[in-house]
């Protein structure tokens, strides 16, 4: 018996069918539109100690990118890509004799592949450069951030490279 | 009613209203007018105004100084849509045109070392989808360059600034493959098969160097090298080196056969439907399978050149690498894990189709459920994500985003596990079809089958060992799992296929291959396979592209323009969709083109032929 729908027809419904199916699927995971980060952000130079920390976790989160590999309160090194932070500030004291906690992890983000912590791999990039490039001033509220996560945040928009021990 | 008459009626009333208003504005501009209906123009203030303006935008145009303009927008869609539709299409071409030579060139050769003439055949159908693809593929760079000139003539012009030595050497490629491409189809038969044969290498060797030098020019845009931290050219040599441009090389150079020989395959397919012989039907059922058995064999090692790729993207940038499997692109993997597992199933279904054009291949069909059964599972392991989209109850409920029991399928080593054990259960389909139809003879057979059942064992062991180890470890430890697994499985093909075609030499026949006796459906398959790859080949064109994200040149050179936002997956997929429709449009007519070669001339008809000569029509 002839075929009632002529095989071009019924080739081109196979295409459209499968395509709509792979377009249907496409809408059924999560959709997020990702924008560009903000510009530098501005500190005011009367911000506490407190207000930097909120200011670093929002950067942390977003324009930092840090939160993309490191995990805030998911326990043991088993299982994770990149250090936990939960906890990191009292952790930091201990690391390398003779740093203090924000001296260490001002190094560890200048200069992420002089430590290396124990079970884990190189791989952080410089945040102050590009793609990421953070002002020196954001890296501050990300420290800020980072000393609040196990202790109490010191920085201040007036802390300098040189306290950092940077320079 | 007359139509002809109504016609008429109809053409004499509008000129008839025509003619009227001529006649009309014509005496009314000779009638006599009095003085005081004169037009006299006197200059008022607002005339002069406007003169003085209109002189004054003129001289201000003079002056304007030239301001380089760095982006321009395209109409309606924007300008992204615009340069993402157009590169994709010139890459699927692009692919189409690298593939076939290889295979082409394969074929003809077995042609020629076999004496069969049934290959050299064969090999000339596959060219014969060229030319036409060609001229496609010239025309959609052409088109696409244009539009990247016009629309983001900044961003061209650091490109140029760090690839112009690249650019004559191109455009030299290019006249070669012209050459080589047309005189390998149009001198098929007209040389010597030697010669012929080395105008085919020649093919595929100019045109491999072409998709390297394009690769490096897009590599660079995501893992940039050779440059200073403000861009400027330091070495082009390293700019065209960078990270990613070998893993891309190869990565391409495997997924573009895939993509040729399951379009080639659907050519075959749609010819299979539309024969009219049996002799056709079996010539295109022929040409179906191998044109599919050159796509799964790409297909089988194309996540392993996958993990390559990614491999080097995590070791230029761990921000880059995790953005893409863990940040906002790790759900396009789940969509990825549908297609593969789309594929997947599809190319078992027509090759377990494919034994029941084999006399006496029931003994091997039995297996098909397990096959089917492992697949399935394999399949729905990759697919499942890690987080789950859920309700703040469903969250509260689970403890957090990811399934307390599901949510451990979701990570790499779930993963890796599945599409090893995926890619061994469809080479087990392959050799099963194989082995269909003969009955080996060799003395040792008890003894190679049992070596052969081993390693398949043994290997899906380790696969499925480091899968579970995988759980245990810290992540620097875990990492490097892939890489056994990935080995053992390769290993295990190679030694398998081996000892399988020492096992089946001058094996017993025990039925016929009947070629040309497939349902429709499994026809159908192989066009479902090939718009499932070139989708494939959009979706992950995409999301190497996105992963720059808001930068043209990663790290480099921002994307300032309208367009510098990621958009939704949901959006993506659209785009991709609406390209893969374009593509089958335009290959529809490369394949009808490429059909009208064996068609008979043409003659006029007899009636009208009868009436020319002034003959009897009977």
């Amino acid at each position: 018996m002839k075929d009632l729908i002529p095989i071009p027809i019924k080739i081109a419904a196979l295409v459209l069918g499968s395509t709509a199916l792979y377009t249907y699927i496409g809408q059924l995971v999560p959709q997020k539109e990702v924008l560009p980060p903000a510009a530098a952000i501005e500190i005011d130079a009367d911000a506490s100690p407190a207000d930097l920390a909120v200011l670093g976790a929002e950067i942390a989160n977003g324009k930092g990118l840090c939160l993309t590999c490191h995990t805030v309160g998911q326990g043991s090194s088993a299982g994770l890509r990149f250090p936990d932070l939960d906890g990191i500030a009292k952790r930091a004291e201990t690391r390398i004799e003779g740093l203090g906690a924000l001296q260490y992890m001002a190094h560890s983000i200048y200069f992420p592949d002089d430590f290396i912590v124990e079970g884990f791999n190189p791989g952080m990039p410089k945040i102050n450069k590009p793609p990421i490039g953070l002002t020196d001033q954001e890296i501050l509220t990300v420290l800020a951030y980072l000393e609040s996560l196990g202790g109490t945040p010191t920085v201040t928009p007036s802390t300098t490279l040189a306290d950092l021990g940077i320079e | 009613m007359n139509r002809k008459l109504l016609l008429v009626g109809v053409v004499a009333l509008v000129l008839g209203v025509v003619g009227t208003l001529q006649l009309a504005s014509y005496l009314v501009s000779r009638e006599y007018r009095a003085p005081s209906r004169v037009e006299i123009e006197e200059p008022t203030p607002r005339t002069k105004g406007l003169v003085d303006e209109a002189q004054e935008a003129e001289q201000r145009a003079l002056e304007q100084p030239y301001e380089e303009e760095k982006y321009r927008e395209f109409p309606v869609i924007g300008s992204r849509v615009a340069v993402w539709v157009l590169a994709q299409l010139h890459l699927l071409f692009a692919a189409f045109v690298l593939a076939v030579p290889i295979f082409a060139l394969i074929i003809e050769f077995i042609g020629y070392k076999t004496g069969d003439k049934r290959y050299d055949k064969l090999a000339y159908e596959f060219t014969k989808l060229l030319s036409v693809s060609f001229s496609m593929t010239a025309t959609f760079g052409a088109f696409l360059l244009f539009m990247l000139i016009a629309l983001y003539p900044k961003f061209m012009q650091y490109l140029s600034h760090v690839f112009t030595p690249t650019f004559l050497p191109y455009v030299g490629l290019f006249f070669l493959e012209a050459f080589f491409l047309y005189s390998y189809y149009y001198g098929w038969g007209k040389f010597s098969p030697r010669v012929h044969l080395f105008l085919g290498l020649m093919l595929n060797l100019v045109g491999t160097a072409i998709m390297f030098i394009a690769n490096a020019w897009l590599t660079f845009m995501m893992s940039p090298a050779g440059v200073s931290e403000t861009g400027a050219r330091i070495s082009t040599w390293e700019a065209v080196t960078n990270y990613t441009w070998m893993p891309i090389n190869i990565h391409r150079m495997i997924a573009n056969v895939a993509f040729g020989g399951a379009v080639a395959a659907a050519y075959a397919a749609f010819r299979y439907l539309s024969a009219k012989t049996d002799e056709e039907r079996a010539h295109y059922d022929w040409m179906g399978y191998i044109g599919n058995f050159v796509a799964i064999c790409a297909f089988l090692p194309l996540p392993f050149a996958g993990y390559y790729l990614a491999s080097e993207i995590y070791a230029y940038s761990q921000a880059l690498g995790i953005q893409m499997m863990g940040g906002a692109f790790s759900w396009l993997f789940i969509i990825q894990a549908a297609l593969i597992g789309n594929l997947f199933l599809a190319a078992n279904y027509y090759l377990w189709l494919g034994m029941g054009r084999i006399e006496a291949a029931a003994p091997y069909q039995k297996f098909i459920k397990y096959l089917l059964i492992a697949i399935a599972l394999c399949f729905a392991i990759w697919a499942t994500p890690r987080s789950i989209i859920s309700t703040v109850s469903e969250v509260r409920a689970m403890g957090g985003s990811s399934h307390p029991q599901l949510g451990f399928l979701g990570v790499m080593s779930a993963k890796n596990t599945a599409v090893n054990i995926l890619i061994l259960s469809t080479y087990m389909s392959f050799l099963l079809y194989r082995r269909a139809g003969k009955r080996a003879v060799h003395s040792a057979r008890k003894l190679l089958n049992t070596l052969q059942f081993s390693i398949f064992a043994i290997t899906a062991g380790i696969v499925i060992f480091y899968g579970v180890y995988g759980y245990f470890v810290e992540a620097a430890v875990r990492i490097k799992f892939s890489v056994p697994q990935v080995l053992s499985v390769l290993l295990a093909m190679i030694v398998i296929t081996v000892l399988d075609v020492i096992l089946y030499k001058n094996a017993e026949e025990t039925g016929e291959t009947r070629w040309g006796t497939m349902p429709a459906v499994s026809q159908y398959t192989l066009i479902f396979i090939a718009v499932s790859f070139t989708w494939l080949m959009g979706l992950m064109g995409y999301v190497r592209s996105a992963l720059r994200q808001h930068w043209h040149v990663y790290g480099v050179v921002r994307d300032t323009s309208v367009d510098a936002f990621t958009p939704t997956l949901g959006y993506a997929t659209k785009v991709v969709s609406v390209t893969v429709l374009i593509f089958f449009a335009l290959i529809g007519v490369v394949f009808w083109l490429a059909s009208l070669s064996g068609r008979k001339d043409w003659e006029p008809s007899r009636k009208r032929a009868a009436v020319s000569t002034g003959a009897p029509l009977l």
